[in-house]
């Protein structure tokens, strides 16, 4: 194996020395403007290396194989320089067993594919000719090696399966995005459920309902949802705990939510997104609570965060970033919810979510895609409007937690988990 | 290499067209957060992308390992048969050999590792050491030399060297639960001075930390808005640019009515441009990365919409010229319409005369970012002013910007005689899943009526 070769290599100047590697197979199909438009092959190999020389780290990384004697002799040239490690490299232990592979993902190929995405994008076209629709179906499959010089070895074979449906609806200079998508290990997922929930989006916005400005209930989906945990998920960030820059760097063991909330970070869920047996550090993934019913329990962190601060790492990776988060459910179907609500809104999708001061907590975000409540309905789409609030102070002001959950995925913020609708109890709207 | 890609592209068999493009990149980087560094080392990327073209699909076959091009270029041409079934619209382009190639004046990979460590540790201190309100700062550090090699089926091969350095500095304050952070960002395409002699922002952004702490947010409303030179690239970029990439209209019936060329977009002396051959801009390229020589684009022209920006399927499609705008982030994806360096030409009038009758407005400084949903936008500006009574008054923070594009281009009232380009610091613009990629923008002051400021109210 590279891995064990790189960490061969570089033991002969480094005391320590650990290797990763992902080699990645993607095939995928893209549809545009209520056509096939493009379909892909794709092949990836990314190698990180850091080694440990004189107590000081360096990391290099390369997508060639050929360039084994390379990559190391540049980690080795960064440990020069490097920063002071404040860990050991973890010794070899038993991982958990993890679903990340299903073999039924192998024999998928385009034109199957192809028919799955033709299928969704002409249910949203019977639904409304007007809309001018997309879809995508990925496939991958990927194997990681990690190998490191006290021995730990490890290797995982995952599949990924991705789909999702779009559409686009322009009336006048009214423009209206929607769609739904999916992401997990296995082929099971229900291309029609996903055409259905993206078109429900639409027929929810067929009117456009006005708003006035002032406090309103506010109904997270979800998917919208991403606001509130996008503040949590950098607060939790050990590192930025460590260094003080995190709202909650004290709070460990403090009520600092409504009660009602629990939310745990679950590496372990069966064909989840992010499901895995060992992070990049070749550390075990572990499940970690991070809220208890409303009590902080864990910040994240790496391996050299983690020695930094005196504490053991949890699994997160270099990077830190949360797995499968997962959101207890609470004790009121979603529609009860509604329909206890006599003035308010059903947020789903913002626009500027990474603007304004996330870490800490201050969020002033576009509603793309909102609805409002009347009298227990929702009775059209809100445009032009703004929902603006501090992160934390509305998980304290949470007044219901639905029955239902949804699977959500949002890379770009690295977010991904199972969700409920949470209603919280005032929020400032601005509206032009 | 020339030879070696049209080699390869002999497989090209049963397609219409075919390309392929081979990136070789190195960086190296150095980050500290807080007192420590946090990470330092050192990257190599190879990679390419084939693309072939037929009946209207396109198949795209990507990869790190350069061992067996032909393979690749089979498999991009099998994929495309499998989905082309319609009609091709493909610009055609006069064939060119060319290799552009890189002028440094300080050649960032000569100066050792420890030295730019040095460099950093020095910006670091001026922050930390800058008042106890300080809690604690980050440096980026990145710089990267790559080399595109591009050839296609009809007989154009271009090498260009790539070079990019760039350097963003926080200083993150706090006062109990009150935590704010403040950015300077710099670079240069031609070379390492581009991040050096930055000590006197580092000192300013640690003393805007802390004198955010004890801002209040603005409070939420519609104001009179003066955007100052960097935001103002912000808002052209997000609000109008995104709008004039035409794979958002060509297949699309009803954009088209919306973006119909020579409706009255803005005010008179509005001129909204994007230029990817502008010497030294973040978005230059001598040739697009379809092998579209660039230009110079007007898209609004005295407040009149007269071009969009085009690659050579969406220019066919739309029977309109060729702009140069089809690009992509690296060899992972194919091109797509992008913008280079966009920019609202500048006017006349000076910021004291434009806040000089505004009784209270809001002075919006610095950006964060900015999104956009077609006609929707929202962008961040890192702090601003509030304007009373014709002067600046108090700092203010938490501004967000948003609106509807037509109706803010509208009224836009006042345009700055002070045109300014943004720092060329890390970071990009996100199209679909492509981010960051490399994009200059810019504009002088303007002044923005009726302009809706998210916040508490």
């Amino acid at each position: 194996m590279i891995v064990q070769d790189i960490v061969e290599k570089a033991s002969k100047v480094a005391q320590g020395v650990q290797a990763v590697m992902l080699t990645q197979e993607t095939s995928a199909v893209d549809f545009d403007n209520n056509r096939l438009k493009s379909a892909q092959s794709s092949q990836r190999t990314q190698i990180e290396v850091k080694v440990i020389v004189n107590g000081k780290v360096g990391t290099s990384t390369t997508t060639d194989p050929h360039d084994i004697d390379g990559v190391v002799s540049r980690a080795l040239e960064a440990a020069q320089f490097g920063s002071q490690a404040h860990f050991e490299l973890p010794e070899s232990q038993t991982l958990e067993p993890v679903k990340i592979f299903d073999p039924a993902l192998l024999p998928l190929a385009k034109p199957e594919m192809i028919r799955m995405g033709q299928q969704m994008m002409d249910m949203i076209l019977a639904y409304n000719p007007e809309i001018l629709a997309g879809a995508s179906i990925y496939k991958t499959i990927s194997k990681v090696e990690y190998a490191n010089s006290r021995g730990a070895q490890y290797s995982a074979d995952h599949t990924d399966f991705n789909v999702s449906a779009v559409g686009q609806l322009v009336r006048g200079t009214d423009i209206l995005f929607a769609g739904q998508n999916l992401a997990q290990k296995k082929r099971a997922i229900d291309t029609e459920e996903i055409a259905t929930q993206a078109i429900e989006y639409f027929r929810m916005a067929e009117n456009i309902a006005p708003i006035e400005p002032g406090e309103l209930p506010v109904i997270f989906t979800p998917q919208g949802l991403s606001a509130l945990m996008l503040s949590l998920t950098l607060a939790v960030d050990g590192k930025s705990a460590y260094l003080g820059a995190s709202p909650l760097r004290d709070k460990l063991g403090q009520q600092i939510t409504s009660s009602s909330l629990t939310i745990i970070d679950d590496p372990f869920i069966e064909y989840g997104a992010n499901t895995s047996a060992f992070d990049n550090e070749g550390i075990p993934r572990k499940v970690t609570p991070i809220i208890e019913k409303g009590v902080l329990r864990n910040f994240i962190y790496d391996l050299d965060t983690a020695g930094r601060a005196g504490v053991k790492p949890t699994g997160h990776g270099s990077n830190r970033s949360l797995t499968n988060l997962v959101i207890n459910p609470g004790d009121l179907p979603y529609e009860t919810m509604l329909r206890s609500i006599s003035k308010g809104l059903l947020v789903h999708e913002f626009l500027g979510l990474d603007q304004g001061n996330p870490i800490n907590g201050d969020f002033s975000v576009n509603l793309f895609l909102a609805y409002k409540i009347e009298n227990g309905k929702l009775v059209g789409r809100v445009k032009n409007a703004m929902l603006a609030g501090n992160a934390f102070d509305a998980l304290k002001d949470i007044t219901a937690i639905s029955q239902q959950r949804e699977w959500v995925s949002m890379p770009f913020f690295s977010i991904s988990g199972l969700f409920p609708y949470i209603q919280v109890g005032k929020l400032s709207v601005t509206a032009k | 290499m020339q030879d070696r890609l049209n080699e390869a592209l002999k497989a090209a068999l049963g397609v219409e067209y075919a390309d392929i493009r081979l990136e070789d990149k190195t960086n190296t980087w150095v980050n500290f957060r807080g007192p420590d560094l946090d990470t330092i080392g050192s990257a190599r990327t190879v990679g390419g992308i084939v693309r072939a073209l037929y009946k209207g699909g396109w198949g795209y076959a990507t990869f790190n390992d350069l061992a067996d091009l032909p393979k690749r270029v089979s498999e991009a041409c099998q994929t495309a048969r499998l989905i082309g079934t319609d009609t091709t619209y493909y610009t055609p382009v006069e064939p060119v050999v060319d290799v552009v190639k890189a002028k440094l004046i300080k050649d960032f990979r000569t100066i050792p590792l420890a030295d730019k460590k040095e460099l950093m540790e020095e910006y670091n201190n001026i922050i930390l050491k800058h008042h106890k309100k300080i809690q604690t700062s980050a440096i980026r550090y990145n710089d990267s030399f790559k080399t595109i090699y591009f050839a296609n089926s009809q007989g154009t091969y271009i090498q260009e060297e790539v070079p990019d350095v760039n350097l963003r500095i926080a200083a993150i304050g706090r006062d109990n639960d009150i935590v704010q952070t403040a950015v300077e960002t710099t670079g240069a395409t031609d070379g390492y001075q581009g991040v050096e002699g930055f000590h006197e922002k580092a000192r300013s952004a640690a003393q805007k930390a802390v004198d955010l702490l004890a801002a209040p947010p603005v409070t939420g409303g519609k104001y009179t808005v003066v955007t100052d030179q960097i935001l103002t690239g912000v808002f052209t970029h997000e609000a109008f640019g995104h709008l004039s990439e035409s794979d958002f209209v060509y297949e699309n019936p009803r954009m088209q009515e919306i973006m119909v060329l020579g409706k009255r977009f803005g005010v008179e002396n509005l001129n909204i441009i994007d230029d990817g051959s502008l010497p030294g801009g973040l978005g230059t390229h001598r040739y697009d990365y379809e092998g579209v020589p660039t230009r110079k684009n007007y898209l609004i022209k005295d407040g009149i919409l007269v071009g969009r920006l085009h690659s050579r399927e969406t220019a066919a499609k739309m029977k309109e010229p060729l702009t140069g705008n089809a690009r992509a982030v690296h060899f992972q994806h194919p091109p797509i319409v992008r913008m280079t360096n966009t920019y609202i030409e500048q006017g006349t009038v000076s910021f004291a005369d434009m806040i000089k009758d505004i009784k209270l407005g809001v002075y919006a400084l610095n950006a964060i970012g900015g999104q956009t949903a077609m006609e929707m936008f929202t962008f961040s500006a890192a702090y601003g002013q509030m304007i009373r009574d014709g002067q600046v008054a108090e700092l203010v923070r938490d501004v967000v910007l948003t609106g509807n594009v037509f109706d803010t281009l509208m009224h836009i009232d006042q345009i700055g005689n002070d045109l300014k380009w943004n720092p060329n610091g890390p970071g990009g613009c996100g199209k679909y899943d492509q981010y960051p990629l490399r994009v200059g923008f810019g504009g002088p002051h303007i002044r923005i009526q009726d302009c809706v400021v998210g916040g508490q109210q």
